[in-house]
């Protein structure tokens, strides 16, 4: 069970002034279960990426195979893929168009071929799960707050149960707030469903908190790929191609180069603090 | 799929046709489709062929990208020639129940066929080569002499032709379609990760698919449209009074030689087609006398 990309390249309005190579050569697994952060520059490609792996963009040259089977296949049913692998866009609020916000998340169970009554099931359990009370399950979907417009959207996929999840920034033009709502409910949402989630941004602090492995992608191909710990060690080159490395491990760096005994590899603000109380307690 | 559509797009290159004057292209685009409905004779549509031929070549757009544009209006001109090949009087090549096609029918069939693509090839070579900034300048500046006539409303009140507002409308029009464009492809996308299906299915259960595409598609373009009237009254935008240019327009040696240009070809093919109007005239001569003679001789 897992996500196979082999070769791939995909190229933009081939022919044209406008022509674009947005991925070069793109080799991955993505294995069941694992908790993926896709980090890149604007227009390194990781949109692109992302919309391969459930086949709306079908890829220039390469394979991608879905737990073992080729979706570039005959006869592959694209509709389930895209059932499985849950995509959720960038601005996913976009995307309402119901009058009310349970109408909206059983468009997708029903698309897939359930009743009315399995789709609601289906729709109510997803609301729930991203933290939409049953007191909005009938108000109109513009009349919600931009955050839970957006839990609304990602409510919308959820539904369909999908085996893995991948949310395209799903925290941009969020107030920190909801930035961390949305983050501490997606974390949650991975826990309780053991379910694959791909998490892409161009915030590496957002990042590190949650995932265990960290893609990093420039310029069309895959840079860095490892733990954030991993990752992160580089984080001149990440400079270099636009990227910073949380601010913490700057710090970290320079509290090294004074003389202190530290843990550089720490990624987020409680390891720095917990690496800075064990150098001071070794001190004394 | 989407990002496919050309019409009304700009193609970057370096060429003459890029560096004249918009309203050069303006005028040279609308003799050229003058002179299409002037043609009659194969001369004349040859010429117009080698004349667009030329003229493409030199606006250094590579012509796949040109045809392109027509993908668009194909349902049109296949219609548009199918009523001209059985609905033309003449004589009859074929006939089939209630259909039937005659000589003349393909005659005007293959003409007006030919007229439509040369239309969209022609107006495509100047959309290609004129960014749609451009191309309202243009316009506002040839539409600037409407300026002076009004409609007077009562002792104080007189209406204007809006000249700067309806430029200002264009050129707004124009920019939106590649947003709105791109919007559709992304939207599109999303429902499609959602299990739409915008294809299969017959013509009600397509245009119910097009709910979730069109909701959110109209509701993005009123508030895009909200955004810019608050971006424009934000930097002071009043309309066109006292509004002064960063580029105002100004004509080159190289736009006159164009004008010369395109004038000596219309000229050219309005004479040929006089000419062969004439040539015909002469060759019917001696049949027409005949008949004169004829009908001379029937009193004797």
């Amino acid at each position: 069970m897992s996500i196979k990309v082999k070769n791939v390249n995909y190229t933009y309005s081939e022919g044209t002034a406008y022509e674009i190579h947005a991925l070069k050569d793109v080799n991955l697994e993505i294995l069941d279960g694992q908790f993926v952060g896709l980090i890149g520059h604007t227009g390194s490609g990781k949109s692109t990426l992302i919309q391969h792996l459930n086949g709306l963009i079908r890829a220039t040259e390469g394979k991608i195979y879905f737990n073992g089977r080729d979706i570039y296949g005959e006869k592959y049913p694209l509709k389930e893929l895209r059932s499985k692998v849950g995509l959720v866009f960038q601005y996913p609020e976009y995307q309402l168009f119901e009058t009310d916000v349970l109408k909206d998340v059983c468009f997708g169970p029903k698309n897939l071929g359930y009743s009315q009554e399995e789709a609601e099931k289906k729709a109510k359990e997803a609301l729930r799960m991203v933290g939409m009370g049953e007191e909005y399950d009938q108000s109109s979907p513009f009349e919600l707050s931009g955050g839970q417009k957006r839990r609304v959207a990602i409510a919308g996929v959820l539904a369909m149960e999908p085996e893995v999840l991948i949310l395209d920034e799903p925290t941009a033009g969020l107030d920190p707030r909801g930035r961390d709502e949305i983050l501490d409910q997606i974390s949650y949402l991975k826990r309780e469903r053991g379910i694959t989630v791909i998490l892409v941004s161009h915030s590496m602090e957002d990042v590190a908190r949650y995932v265990d492995r960290l893609i990093v992608m420039n310029q069309g191909q895959v840079r860095f790929d490892g733990t954030p710990r991993e990752v992160f060690r580089h984080y001149q080159e990440l400079r270099e191609i636009g990227l910073d490395a949380p601010q913490v491990t700057y710090l970290m760096k320079s509290l090294k180069e004074k003389g202190a005994h530290v843990d550089v590899d720490a990624t987020t603000v409680e390891e720095a603090a917990d690496a800075i109380a064990a150098w001071l307690k070794e001190r004394e | 799929m989407i990002r496919d559509i050309t019409l009304g797009q700009y193609y970057p290159a370096k060429s003459i046709l890029h560096e004249l004057d918009p309203r050069v292209k303006l005028a040279a685009t609308m003799i050229f489709v003058i002179s299409l409905f002037v043609a009659r004779s194969p001369v004349g549509y040859g010429l117009a062929t080698i004349f667009l031929v030329l003229v493409i070549r030199m606006s250094k757009v590579p012509f796949r990208f040109m045809t392109k544009g027509l993908k668009s209006i194909i349902m049109l001109l296949m219609i548009t020639v199918a009523f001209n090949l059985f609905l033309v009087d003449g004589n009859t090549l074929w006939r089939l129940g209630f259909l039937r096609i005659t000589d003349k029918g393909v005659q005007t069939a293959v003409m007006v066929g030919i007229r439509l693509i040369y239309l969209i090839l022609g107006s495509s070579v100047m959309t290609l080569t004129t960014t749609p900034n451009d191309l309202t300048d243009g316009l506002e500046k040839a539409m600037e002499p409407l300026k002076k006539f009004y409609i007077p409303l009562g002792p104080l009140k007189k209406f204007r032709i809006p000249v700067h507002d309806m430029a200002m409308i264009m050129s707004i029009a124009l920019r939106f379609i590649p947003i709105l464009l791109e919007e559709t492809d992304k939207i599109m996308k999303a429902q499609m990760a959602r299990g739409a299906d915008f294809e299969s299915g017959n013509l009600i259960q397509k245009a119910k698919a097009m709910v979730p595409l069109l909701a959110p598609l109209f509701l993005s373009a009123f508030r895009r449209a909200m955004d810019l009237a608050l971006a424009m009254e934000a930097r002071c935008y009043r309309g066109g009074e006292g509004r002064t240019k960063m580029k105002p327009l100004k004509y080159e040696s190289r736009d006159r030689t164009a004008y010369g240009v395109i004038l000596g070809y219309f000229l050219i093919v309005t004479a040929i087609e006089r000419g062969v109007q004439i040539y015909g005239w002469i060759v019917a001569l001696p049949g027409r006398w005949m008949a004169v003679y004829q009908w001379i001789l029937s009193f004797l």
